[in-house]
């Protein structure tokens, strides 16, 4: 059921997710399309989660935005936002305490400023950490990957036995998830564009504006969801975004993933089962929880056993 | 002894790996229901595109794309005896090359063809069976009666029917394969024909009639009760003649339209993905059908190509494939669902985005009317069978009889 | 005239199944490989007298074993779908 309406306010507003934010002018949303958009919302009973570019925008669009309960989305350094977005690791950026952070960087920089992540870890209460490029990773960063990832538990542990609990989307959201936690767009969300025009989300928006949507007939919507899946409906990767785009760039398919997208998911889990065991060395935590040992990174491998 | 004639086993189904080269994209004829839509002179496969493919096959024996007990190397056009010397030397290269690597499947190959039939009888392509013959499946279409067949099966440029220059080759290719088939196409026009098209293939000699109708949306209103008029009458010729104890069509099956379980029937049989074809240009595709000559309105899907290889990204969807997620609710409500066919390809190019996921059902209706006919021919010749006291001896004699000759 | 003479299992099947595949690839062979190509030219008549062998002697071993009824002016065939045995006349 549809649940969110993404409204980017400029084409510069700043990137969150998978798509890398092109290099375009600036080009603010439409006072008119604004309005139409946060009317469908009151209609449709969505809510509205507005994304920001990085200057100050008019009075008057401030004015309309605020007719309406919302979310914002902001590039860090632009005020109050509910979820602060850092476009690469920057160690002396402003204060993050408390905050929920979304931090895009590519496979090379997560490698290199492993430290600047650990630095946030102990900051902020949440971060998502979004790798631009995974399409890059091969088998040989996987053995990183998992090392960085429980580097990054250990800090996550120490800061739990001082009693903060900040939320990692690669550890601690497989930890506390019992079951999937996917994008869902197209489903539970779509996003108006600067254009005035419809999409899945931004990212179809940047890669093609001819792409748009009619959100009351998107063909072939059953694609989108879960159910028709095929390899991820059984994955317990839950944590995984299962991003519909990344799907389509690499498989051509929306509802089929990478097998670089399924081999660091997997490796993301394994590291999240990791992490509970070590917490549970020094006390009882989440009991109910059990993710279970498995001996493949990849369903697609063992596909045969479901089909 | 009771028996009724069963269609032909497919050679080492499930186990062989099929591997199509498109040769060529010229025909002499222009077929009218063909789904080759972008067929042409002008590309022809040149020699060192097959035989960098081939040694790209054969370099990775052990990869999971080629990991096959058995292979099918298959040759497709156009016509692909158009193009018998090129074809030839392919054939004396992979032998060659099988046999120098110890390749385990020099001990299980076969080279497979579809024909129009119109060149069989040519010194080039009888010199060639003869070298090959022991290895060789070929099947000439030949669509029926003159009338049914010269309705679609016409020559490009005078439009003339082609059935003469097909059914002079029919005998020879009987005597060189004997107990082999034909695969007969049905489109919209063509239903009126079905029964008699049938009946006449059988008195020319050939014993396994494979016809099934297009994928393609052609089927105009009232066709599937001509189509069922006319499977009901074929029906009442084969059991009342008694011509089913030695002569089969494949729209008549024991297994079909009856309901599919969502577990345990969920497979996707259709080949995409599991086989490989080749084109002119070296690109590589999960199935000819995703070449751009045979697309009417959909792109290429190309999965990589002889330098680069496989990108096993662009086949992990085909792979993935399965019949729930590709079809909608009444397919999978369907009551007589089994034996209801799909073409990766033609969904592909029906659908409404770019996705295989989406099932073309432009056949259903033509499907239940086969079912009802095929339900119809089972019950008349069961009760025939018990009548005459023959139903158990039918029972146990249910195996393929044909002896090779070794 | 053909009579069902015996069966045989599905292995002793695999086995002649792959000699009569490898002697019918190496008959089609040799009729495009020519002494110019000598090492390979080699290799193949050691193959055909050794497949030829096998072969021939599988059926001498079956026969001995299963104790088919044959004819003088008969000879048996396999049916590798079934393992079927049958002894075929004139």
């Amino acid at each position: 059921m549809m649940q969110y309406l993404l409204i980017l306010l400029d084409d510069t507003s700043v990137s969150f997710c998978h798509y890398d934010k092109p290099h375009t002018p600036r080009r603010l949303i439409g006072l008119e399309d604004l309005k139409a958009g946060i009317l469908y919302a009151m209609k449709e009973n969505l809510m509205v989660q507005f994304v920001y570019p990085d200057y100050e925008l008019p009075q008057e669009h401030l004015n309309i935005i605020d007719t309406i309960d919302h979310h914002n989305i902001k590039p860090v350094g632009m005020g109050d936002a509910d979820v602060v977005v850092l476009e690469g690791c920057d160690p002396t950026a402003s204060s993050l305490n408390g905050k929920v952070c979304v931090l895009q960087c590519k496979k090379k920089e997560l490698f290199t400023e492993s430290d600047s992540i650990s630095a946030i870890l102990r900051q902020a209460q949440r971060l998502n950490v979004v790798i631009t490029d995974q399409e890059c990773f091969a088998y040989k960063d996987l053995k990183k990957y998992e090392t960085l990832l429980d580097k990054w538990s250990s800090v996550l542990k120490e800061e739990y036995l001082t009693g903060r609990t900040p939320q990692f989307n690669l550890l601690t959201d497989r930890i506390m998830l019992t079951k999937p936690n996917h994008c869902n767009a197209g489903v539970e969300n779509i996003t108006l564009a600067p254009n005035g025009k419809y999409y899945i989300c931004p990212a179809f928006y940047y890669s093609e504006p001819t792409d748009c949507i009619d959100p009351q007939n998107i063909p072939n919507q059953q694609l989108l969801r879960l159910d028709h899946a095929p390899l991820c409906r059984h994955c317990d990767a839950y944590h995984c975004r299962r991003c519909i785009w990344l799907n389509r760039k690499t498989t051509l398919e929306v509802n089929t993933p990478s097998h670089e997208q399924c081999i660091i998911a997997h490796t993301e889990r394994n590291a999240a089962r990791r992490l509970l065991s070590s917490i549970r060395e020094v006390g009882v935590f989440m009991p109910e929880v059990e993710i279970k040992e498995i001996n493949y990174t990849d369903p697609f491998e063992v596909r045969n056993e479901w089909q | 002894m009771s028996k009724i004639k069963r269609q032909n086993s497919v050679w080492r189904e499930k186990i062989a790996k099929n591997i199509t080269f498109i040769v060529t994209k010229d025909c002499q004829l222009a077929c009218k229901y063909c789904y080759l839509v972008g067929k042409n002179m002008e590309e022809k496969m040149p020699w060192e595109v097959a035989k960098s493919f081939i040694d790209y096959v054969l370099d990775h024996e052990n990869d999971p794309d080629f990991a096959y007990e058995a292979v099918v190397w298959d040759f497709i056009g156009g016509e692909p005896f158009l193009e018998i010397e090129l074809i030839d030397k392919i054939c004396d290269y992979i032998k060659i090359r099988l046999f120098e690597l110890n390749h385990h499947w020099f001990n299980s190959y076969r080279f497979n063809f579809s024909t129009n039939g119109i060149n069989y009888h040519t010194q080039e392509v009888q010199r060639f069976i003869e070298k090959n013959h022991e290895h060789l499946n070929i099947g000439i279409t030949i669509d029926g009666t003159k009338r049914k067949h010269d309705l679609n099966r016409v020559y490009k440029l005078t439009e003339k029917g082609s059935y003469q220059d097909v059914v002079r080759n029919i005998p020879l290719w009987l005597e060189q394969f004997p107990d082999t088939g034909t695969k007969v196409t049905i489109s919209s026009a063509d239903i009126p024909y079905i029964t008699e098209s049938v009946l006449h293939l059988y008195r020319l000699g050939i014993h396994q009639v494979n016809i099934n109708v297009v994928f393609e949306d052609v089927w105009q209103e009232g066709d599937d009760k001509r189509f069922e008029e006319q499977l009901i009458q074929l029906a009442d010729t084969i059991i009342d003649s008694d011509l089913y104890q030695d002569y089969t069509c494949s729209f008549f099956n024991e297994n079909i339209g009856k309901p599919l379980s969502l577990k345990r029937d969920n497979q996707n049989w259709c080949g995409a993905g599991r086989m490989l074809s080749v084109d002119a240009a070296g690109n590589l595709y999960p199935c000819t059908r995703f070449a751009q000559y045979s697309l009417r309105s959909k792109k290429a899907l190309i999965i990589g190509n002889i330098k680069d290889g496989i990108n096993q990204n662009l086949l992990r969807p085909f792979l993935a494939l399965d019949r729930m997620t590709q079809s909608p609710q009444k397919c999978l409500d369907c009551e007589v669902a089994s034996g209801c066919a799909w073409c990766q390809g033609e969904n592909y190019d029906s659908a409404h985005t770019n996705t295989i996921y989406e099932r073309s059902t432009a056949i259903c209706m033509m499907h239940k009317a086969r079912v009802r006919a095929n339900n119809y021919y089972w019950n008349k010749l069961y009760r025939k069978l018990e009548l005459e006291g023959r139903h158990n001896e039918f029972e146990k004699s249910k195996h393929n009889i044909k002896p090779e000759i070794c | 005239m053909k009579e069902k003479v015996g069966q045989v299992t599905i292995e002793e099947r695999d086995e002649i199944q792959h000699l009569f595949e490898r002697k019918n690839g190496l008959n089609e062979l040799a009729m495009i490989l020519t002494p110019d190509n000598d090492v390979l030219y080699q290799k193949l008549v050691k193959d055909m007298g050794e497949v030829g062998t096998q072969f021939h002697n599988w059926w001498d071993r079956m026969s001995q074993q299963y104790n088919w009824k044959g004819t003088s002016d008969g000879h048996w065939e396999i049916n590798f779908d079934t393992c079927e045995i049958f002894l075929v006349t004139a």
